[in-house]
C-alpha cells in the first residue's frame, strides 16, 4: 500500500509542476496581450472624425463653405489631440504606437494644408479635391493595417481608393455620394466595430488577467 | 529498482530563478512589448504594493534586466523601466527552457 500511495504523491506533484509550468506560460502570454493592449484605443476618432467629415460637408451645403472645414476639421484636431493626450498620460511607449501615430499625423497636416490651400487657391475642383482626400485616406489606412496586420482596416484602404476611382471618373453626384459612402462605411462604420472589439478584447484580457491576479503576483 | 534517467531527461534545462519569480515574470513580459513604461503603469497593469514592486523591479536591475530612468515632467517626478538587450535574451530563454519542460512533461 506504501508504494501506491508513494506513487500517487510523485505523480500529483508531476501534475502540479507541470500546472506551475502551464501558469507560467499563460502568465506570459496574459501580460503580453496587456502591454500589446495600450496601442489599440483608436476607434473613437475614426467616430469622431466621420461625425466632423459629415458636419462640414452639411455646414457647407446649407451653411457658410467659407469656414465650415476650416472650423470643423480644427475643433476635431483640437479634441483629438485632447483626448488622445488625457488618455496617453501614463501609458508606455511602444514603437508600433510611435509609427502609427507618425502615419496618421502626416495625414492630418497633409490634409489640413491641402483643404486650406485649395479652398483659398480657387483650385479646388470637387473631382480633384475628393480624388485627393480619399487617396490619402487609403494610403494611411492601408499603412496601417499593414502595420498592425489587420485585413478589416486594408478592406477601408479599398473603400477609400474606389471612392478616389469614383471621383475621378464620375459625375459631380456619384462623386460626392462616393465620398459619402466611404466616410460611412470607413469611418463610422470601421470606428464602432473598431470600439466593439476593443471593448471586448479589454474585457476577455481584464478576465484573463484577473485570473492570474487573483493568483497573487508575488515574487 | 529505480529507472535510470533517460538522456533527453538529463538535457533538461533549468529555469532562470530570477525570471521565475511570478512578479518579476510579468513584469519582465509587460516590460518586452513597450519601449519604457511608468512604475504606475506597472503597479496598474500587476496590481502589485509599491513595495513589492519596488523590491522585485530592484531585482531584475540587479540582474542587469532592466533599467530605470527617473526624469521629470512637467514638474511631476517619473520613474521609467525598460527592458535590456540581457533581460530580453534571458526572457527568450526562460520561454524556450519552459516550453521544453512542458513538451518533456507532456510527453513523459
Amino acid at each position: 500500500m506504501f508504494p501506491e500511495s508513494l506513487e500517487r504523491i510523485v505523480a500529483m506533484s508531476a501534475f502540479e509542476q507541470e500546472q506551475e509550468l502551464k501558469d507560467r506560460l499563460s502568465l506570459i502570454e496574459t501580460m503580453i496581450a496587456e502591454g500589446r493592449q495600450t496601442t489599440e484605443s483608436w476607434g473613437w476618432t475614426f467616430v469622431l472624425w466621420g461625425v466632423a467629415y459629415y458636419v462640414a460637408i452639411a455646414w457647407s451645403v446649407w451653411g457658410n463653405p467659407a469656414i465650415a472645414w476650416p472650423v470643423t476639421m480644427i475643433t476635431a484636431g483640437l479634441i483629438t489631440a485632447l483626448v488622445a493626450m488625457r488618455r496617453s498620460s501614463g501609458r508606455p511607449a511602444t514603437s508600433l504606437g510611435r509609427s502609427m501615430a507618425a502615419v496618421w499625423i502626416s495625414l492630418g497636416i497633409s490634409l489640413f494644408l491641402f483643404g486650406i490651400c485649395s479652398g483659398f487657391s480657387g483650385h479646388s475642383d470637387q473631382h480633384v479635391v475628393i480624388a485627393v482626400i480619399a487617396t490619402m485616406l487609403g494610403m494611411a489606412n492601408a499603412t496601417s493595417s499593414l502595420s498592425l496586420r489587420w485585413k478589416p482596416q486594408f478592406a477601408c484602404a479599398v473603400v477609400w481608393w474606389a471612392a478616389a476611382v469614383v471621383s475621378l471618373f464620375g459625375t459631380v453626384n456619384q462623386s460626392t455620394i462616393g465620398f459619402l459612402v466611404a466616410i460611412f462605411l470607413c469611418q463610422i462604420v470601421f470606428g464602432s466595430y473598431m470600439m466593439v472589439s476593443e471593448a471586448r478584447e479589454r474585457r476577455t484580457n481584464e478576465s484573463k488577467s484577473g485570473e492570474n491576479k487573483s493568483g497573487e503576483l508575488h515574487a | 529498482m529505480p529507472e535510470p534517467l533517460s538522456e533527453s531527461a538529463t538535457d533538461l534545462p533549468e529555469l532562470n530563478p530570477i525570471i521565475h519569480g511570478k512578479l518579476r515574470l510579468a513584469l519582465l513580459s509587460l516590460l518586452s512589448t513597450v519601449e519604457e513604461a511608468e512604475f504606475t503603469w506597472l503597479r496598474a497593469k500587476t496590481n502589485s504594493t509599491d513595495g513589492n514592486l519596488g523590491a522585485q523591479l530592484l531585482k531584475l536591475e540587479e540582474a542587469g534586466y532592466v533599467s530605470m530612468e527617473k526624469k521629470f515632467v512637467l514638474r511631476k517626478p517619473q520613474t521609467l523601466y525598460r527592458m535590456t538587450e540581457i533581460g530580453r535574451q534571458a526572457l527568450t530563454e526562460y520561454v524556450q527552457a519552459l516550453k521544453q519542460l512542458l513538451g518533456a512533461a507532456i510527453h513523459s
